[in-house]
């Protein structure tokens, strides 16, 4: 028995009678099943599991600590009625905010942060972490911290392309089709239907295997997303234009222009096959915004304000635009968030099964991949990659947790 | 009707708090209340008094969010706030009962009827289950179920709201309780039902002698019910006396002005003598899509500046009516007319003019006002929208129209409306109508979401409106007190049919068409003895349902209607 | 009960047409490829003749609707023609690895199902203690981890530290039930702990959904007891949620495979698809992507079937 396991009893013990005494009932229950699971595992890992359990009790705190000065922080900054909604902020959801703004600063500012260059060969494959090398180097002998900040970059800004193009189709025909409805929405909500019986994974990698190989190059690419541009324009144009035949002519005009522009400036930013990836993404996603955005501007349809304003005779842009987008704008921005880990899940999945970002750009779905033959000799490297991929997800998971509750669970 | 016998239930200072935005807020602060055996209280206030928290206090029990604070609550001896929730679970069902105001969300989909009566009796074993069941019927019978063999072995979606709410009469009786909480039980019905569920409920409390509260905001009903009455104000108490004297010769300001509630009255109006009417509604059918017919041949009139109130129960066609005529709902048959021409079936092919001339005023103030603007925008588009008012212009209209609801502009033109109270968010209703400059304006039940006090200002406001702007009212409403107070002419509707129509006078006399006489004759009133009285004139098979069945459909009046 | 049968029945008819719609698109979107197949097995290299003589022999000079026909005559009889890389049938080469897979999805399904049913309803009895919290947090963390880094996190511990479990799922002929059961035990935890969490998370919601209706108060309030609350009123009426649920779940489980077999090396339809994907084999591909369809599509009718069934206003009508 060393001093180690009598001084960890003894703070454990100690904590949980003073909880009891102060009649903290939910922190006594927590600090004393904590008590009895250390006894268990104690006797089964040793200890040095016990170490482990007091190491992570320790993280935990350190987060505790940097989510709580993080949300005093924003609190602080922010104006009065955002200090007040922040204010109810759970511990979570502070850290959340916290690590998306970490990985916001990681990704913006990569060439000044990394060390080294994201395909720069500096060492020999495998080598260990050294002064120069904060986590060693990977199967190319490159700086495998450099390329975990520039993955942050490349993953990330690949994950909100993909989300925002997503949101942007399925969004705008959600709304189109809540105060169209007829046979306009009996359409898009069975076409949705359809696609959505495909497993996402298995639809990407369809698709992918299509256009994943000659067919990814500038020429494909920028038609294709050409056609996107001009889907999302001719809904966008629908709902302005109505019956007048001059704003419809006017509308097409502008949109096929900001089509090819749009277009033209992905193929500035990304490569062609990460814009496949990207439209693959977005083909997938945007029947699940299209349905929630339904469902959400549907209960705001059957509202009787809606109904004065059709009596009124205001035009379609109009409800959109004042009565519907202001009331359903908090579950759209949460699922915004929900939708960026699920697109961001199956980008860095599909990276790993080879078939996503291709190399050499660093992404951590891929470097999970390069290095797994570490795993097998206990070296933790490869998992630092999977592990900067779960804390964004859960980081964004739980402030959209806390939005969800927010919007839904607090009717004021 | 007082007894004097020992008291069953004394709560001593009761404070109750919920939880709301993060902290506890008190709703009930300090109420005292005395209840004795076979004594029938009724606890009456307006939304918000606390009644129903202090009905499921009664029984130890605090909803979920709330909490008992401080007081004591002893039921025959026996403290409640104190006990342990073993203690109090055995006292609810077997000598406490409750009976919920929706009957038809409080009972389980997934069970008969009959098994969730006999639960509690099999849960405390008073009862062998045959026994409880041959009990059941029994309780079916008394309370005029009709099949009482039969009726207690269908699910709760097999049977109609009326029957229900007196199953669960019975299903609160199944042990023979010292004690019911009733809360709100008929206050979902139609009136017509709503007579057969009070007088059923009031025998079978008398046969058993069984204490009671009643919880309502209704006061001529709570009349019918209760001994002596308590009248709640914001979860304190205001005063409390028995039933005749409360009646006779309220002591507090607050129960007088509740009193005085039926007062108002806008004097008659007639028709001018050969005019062409404003809106004339000419054999309309109207059904939704692939639904059977909703409206049968409705003709009537309505003429500038004057109120016609449409009078019907639920699923008589009168919020149909107004569908049709704003356009939303094209008519399978027949057209309405404005001013002599007819108006496009579809709002969508009407032109800007004749939307402006046809505004709506809703029911549920919350839901009719966009959350997300703000007043001067709500008020303000309609101005802008018709008239093309921008900026100087158009904050001087939304002022005028602030005063002109009598709001003080500076006040309230940048609040938004959840900001506002119920009343409050009603006027602005009324101003975003008045906006457009109407000449007519379809208000749907706007006073019945309503405290009565409120409710009182909106439709003294719309007759002033009405004189200064010669503006005609459709009102549809259910509340015959309403058409008492504000209607001109009055239009009586039944299963999508014009039944009567005419002045209201006319109407309030004798002799009436059979369906406004049974209409009429269901309204409760205020003096206690009006139910007794009733039921001995009518005889207790001729009230609610029953009732209305028997209407001869081919009674000439019925088909006629008199143009 | 007709309009029960009738409300099953277009139930039916509908996850049947969506079926045939997805067969089209997996049909369909090959031919998007520029020049076809035979191009593709020959690659640039190939002369005009040796490229004419592979599209007779694959029928590629009939019109696609044709061939359409033939391919889905085929699938409905479990013949998805050949490889174009190894020319083995498709049907044999990833018939015993279907088996895989849905064995794995099972085993993690008969884990996973009671488990988190149970830790479900007690989260949701217990909610807003300190236990729903720690609970809220960890299901979180659990669903926003991608398979691979649990699945990674497995194996270093359980397998490469501790050595309890083999890091590699390889199966060989004639192993015994319980050896199966070891040697698969990683892959299956990995997906167990995806899914628990998931479900767990939507049994508390359906369930505190269900607590708050009236006739729940309304038991609550005739005495009964708090676990006969559970058991009698609001059971009865969680089943349609509960199924929707446990049908999600497996759908996921069956796609969420795809990964966990990756990292596992297990031999199963997903490792397979992804293979034949990086090959551009695509008789293989599209016959994996229509089994999937198909699975994921039974379940979801076999939900929706279920809520109608356990529907108390849908079994007796008025």
């Amino acid at each position: 028995m060393s001093v180690f396991v009598i001084i960890y009893y003894t703070l454990l013990l100690g904590a949980s009678c003073l909880a009891a005494y102060f009649n903290k009932r939910s922190a006594f229950l927590l600090l004393f099943s904590l008590t009895l699971v250390s006894f268990v595992l104690g006797i089964v890992g040793g200890v040095g599991a016990l170490r482990a359990v007091a190491i992570a009790a320790g993280l935990l705190a350190l987060a505790a600590m940097v989510s709580y000065a993080f949300r005093e922080f924003l609190i602080a900054i922010a104006s009065h009625n955002m200090a007040k909604e922040l204010r109810t902020a759970p511990l979570t959801a502070a850290f959340g905010m916290f690590v998306i703004f970490t990985y916001a600063i990681a990704g913006i500012f990569a060439p000044w942060i990394a060390p080294f260059g994201e395909a720069q060969v500096i060492s020999s494959a495998f080598a260990p972490a050294d002064e120069n090398m904060l986590l060693g180097a990977d199967q190319l002998g490159r700086d495998m911290f450099s390329r975990i900040i520039y993955g942050a970059r490349n993953t990330v800004a690949l994950a909100l392309a993909g989300t925002v193009l997503a949101f942007t189709l399925g969004a705008m025909a959600g709304l189109l089709a809540a105060t169209t409805g007829g046979y306009f929405d009996q359409f898009l909500g069975r076409m949705s239907d359809v696609i959505m019986s495909i497993p996402s994974l298995i639809f990407a990698l369809l698709m992918l295997s299509i256009f994943g190989g000659e067919l990814a190059n500038d020429t494909t690419s920028f038609w294709l997303l050409t056609g996107f541009a001009v889907l999302v324009g001719l809904l966008f144009v629908t709902a302005v234009a109505e019956g007048n035949v001059m704003s419809w002519i006017i509308g097409l005009a502008i949109m096929v222009g900001v089509a090819v522009a749009f277009a033209g400036g992905m193929l500035v930013i990304f490569n062609p096959s990460e814009i496949i990836l990207v439209l693959v993404v977005a083909v997938i996603y945007s029947p699940r915004v299209f349905r929630l955005t339904r469902a959400v501007a549907g209960n705001v349809v059957v509202m009787d304000y809606i109904e004065a304003a059709k009596l009124r005779g205001e035009r379609r842009w109009y409800l959109i635009r004042r009565e519907i987008l202001p009331n359903s704008a908090a579950p759209l921005v949460a699922e915004f968030g929900l939708e960026f880990c699920f697109v961001f899940l199956l980008i860095a999945g599909l990276s790993f099964l080879g078939l996503g970002i291709q190399p050499p750009t660093a992404d951590w779905g891929s470097m999970v991949r390069e290095n797994a033959t570490l795993i097998s000799f206990g070296e933790l490297t490869p998992l630092i990659p999977a592990a900067a991929i779960a804390l964004l997800t859960v980081a964004v998971n739980f402030v959209v947790d806390w939005m969800l509750y927010r919007s839904s669970g607090l009717k004021v | 009707m007082t007894k004097k016998k020992d008291v069953l239930l004394k709560i001593r200072d009761l404070k109750i708090e919920g939880y709301s935005d993060e902290t506890w807020v008190p709703i009930i602060k300090g109420v005292d209340l005395t209840l004795h055996r076979g004594e029938v209280m009724g606890l009456i206030g307006e939304s918000g008094a606390g009644k129903s928290t202090i009905g499921a206090a009664c029984m130890g029990y605090a909803r979920d969010g709330t909490r008992i604070s401080n007081g004591s609550i002893e039921f025959d001896g026996m403290e409640l706030t104190t006990a342990t929730e073993a203690d109090r679970r055995m006292l609810r069902g077997s000598r406490i009962a409750y009976v919920a105001q929706s009957a038809a969300a409080s009972f389980n989909p997934a069970h008969k009827i009959i098994d969730q009566h006999t639960e509690a009796p099999l849960q405390y074993r008073l009862k062998k289950r045959l026994e409880a069941q041959e009990d059941a019927m029994e309780l079916y019978e008394k309370l005029r179920l009709p099949n009482p063999q039969e009726i207690g072995f269908r699910y709760p979606h097999q049977v109609s709201g009326g029957q229900l709410q007196r199953a669960m009469t019975a299903m609160a009786m199944s042990c023979r309780p010292d004690l019911i909480i009733f809360d709100e039980p008929t206050t979902a019905l139609d009136v017509t039902t709503q007579i057969e569920v009070l007088a059923a409920i009031r025998d079978i409390v008398d046969e058993f002698n069984t204490a009671a509260i009643y919880i309502t905001h209704d006061l001529a009903v709570v009349a019918q019910m209760a001994d002596t009455i308590k009248v709640l104000l914001k979860g304190e108490e205001v005063e409390e006396a028995p039933t005749k004297e409360m009646l006779d010769n309220p002591q507090e300001e607050y129960t007088k002005s509740l009193w005085a509630v039926r007062s108002f009255e806008s004097p008659q109006k007639q028709r001018p003598k050969d005019g062409v009417p404003l809106i004339s509604v000419r054999h309309v059918d109207a059904a939704y899509t692939k639904g059977e017919k909703i409206l049968d041949d409705v003709s009537f009139d309505i003429y500038e500046g004057m109120t016609v109130a449409v009078v019907g129960e639920s699923g008589s066609g009168k919020s149909t009516t107004a569908r049709v005529i704003t356009g939303l709902l094209p008519p399978m048959k027949g057209e309405v007319l404005f001013k002599g021409t007819p108006f496009p079936p579809d709002y969508r092919n009407r032109t800007k003019d004749q939307l402006r001339q046809c505004q709506m005023i809703y029911q549920m103030a919350d839901t009719a006002l966009n959350p997300k603007l703000k007043i001067s925008e709500l008020i303000g588009r309609p101005a802008q929208f018709y008239g093309g008012l921008k900026g100087v212009a158009l904050k001087n209209r939304v002022d005028a129209l602030l005063d002109m609801i009598e709001l003080e502009p500076s006040q309230y033109y940048n609040r938004y409306p959840t900001e506002l109270s119920g009343g409050q968010k009603q006027r602005i209703g009324i101003a975003r109508a008045l906006a457009a400059e109407p000449s007519f304006i379809v208000c749907d039940e706007v006073t019945s979401a309503l405290d009565q006090l409120v409710a009182e200002g909106i439709l003294r406001l719309l007759d002033r409106l009405q004189r200064d702007l010669n503006l005609a009212y459709m009102f549809i409403t259910h509340d015959l007190a309403t058409v008492r107070s504000i209607a001109d002419e009055v239009v009586v509707m039944q299963h999508g049919k014009v039944v009567e129509q005419g002045p209201k006078d006319d109407m309030f006399t004798p002799p009436h068409h059979p369906y406004t006489d049974l209409l009429l004759s269901s309204v409760p009133e205020m003096d206690p003895n009006w139910l007794t009285t009733l039921l001995e004139e009518r005889g207790i098979d001729n009230v609610g349902d029953a009732a209305a069945a028997r209407l001869d459909p081919k009674d000439p009046k019925l088909t006629g209607a008199n143009a | 009960m007709g309009d029960i049968l009738g409300l099953v029945a277009k139930r039916l008819g509908l996850g049947l047409v969506i079926l045939l719609i997805i067969s089209v698109i997996i049909f369909f979107m090959v031919e998007l490829l520029p020049g076809d197949i035979a191009q593709a097995v020959l690659g640039q290299g190939a002369t005009p003749e040796n490229l004419a003589a592979l599209r007779k022999e694959m029928g590629l000079d009939q019109p696609a609707i044709v061939r359409y026909l033939g391919w889905l005559k085929g699938a409905v009889m479990l013949d998805f023609g050949n490889s174009i890389v190894t020319g083995a049938s498709v049907s044999e080469t990833i018939g015993t690895r279907f088996a895989n897979t849905l064995f794995l999805a099972a085993y993690a399904a008969a884990i996973a199902v009671p488990i988190s049913i149970v830790l479900g309803v007690l989260v949701a009895l217990a909610r807003n203690s300190i236990f729903d919290r720690v609970a809220n947090v960890a299901t979180l963390t659990s669903i926003s981890s991608p398979e691979f880094f649990l699945g990674y996190i497995l194996i270093l511990y359980l397998a490469v530290k501790t050595g309890m479990f083999p890091a590699i799922a390889s199966l060989r002929e004639g192993m015994d039930f319980g050896d199966l059961l070891y040697r698969t035990f990683l892959p299956a935890l990995t997906l167990v702990l995806v899914v628990t969490a998931h479900m767990m998370r939507m049994t508390r919601a359906a369930i505190i959904n269900l607590l708050a209706s009236p006739y729940i108060e309304m038991a609550r309030l005739k005495g009964t007891p708090p676990w006969k609350v559970i058991v009698k009123h609001a059971l009865p009426n969680a089943w349609a949620p509960i199924i929707n649920v446990v049908a999600l779940n497996l759908a996921y489980l069956i796609t969420g495979v795809v990964l966990v077999e990756v990292v596992f090396v297990y031999p199963g339809i997903g490792q397979a698809l992804v293979d034949a994907v990086s090959k551009r084999d695509f008789p293989v591909v599209q016959a994996c992507c229509l089994i999937f369809a198909a699975t994921f599509i039974l379940l979801n009718l076999a939900a929706d079937v279920g809520a109608i069934l356990t529907n108390p206003r849908l079994r007796h009508p008025k």
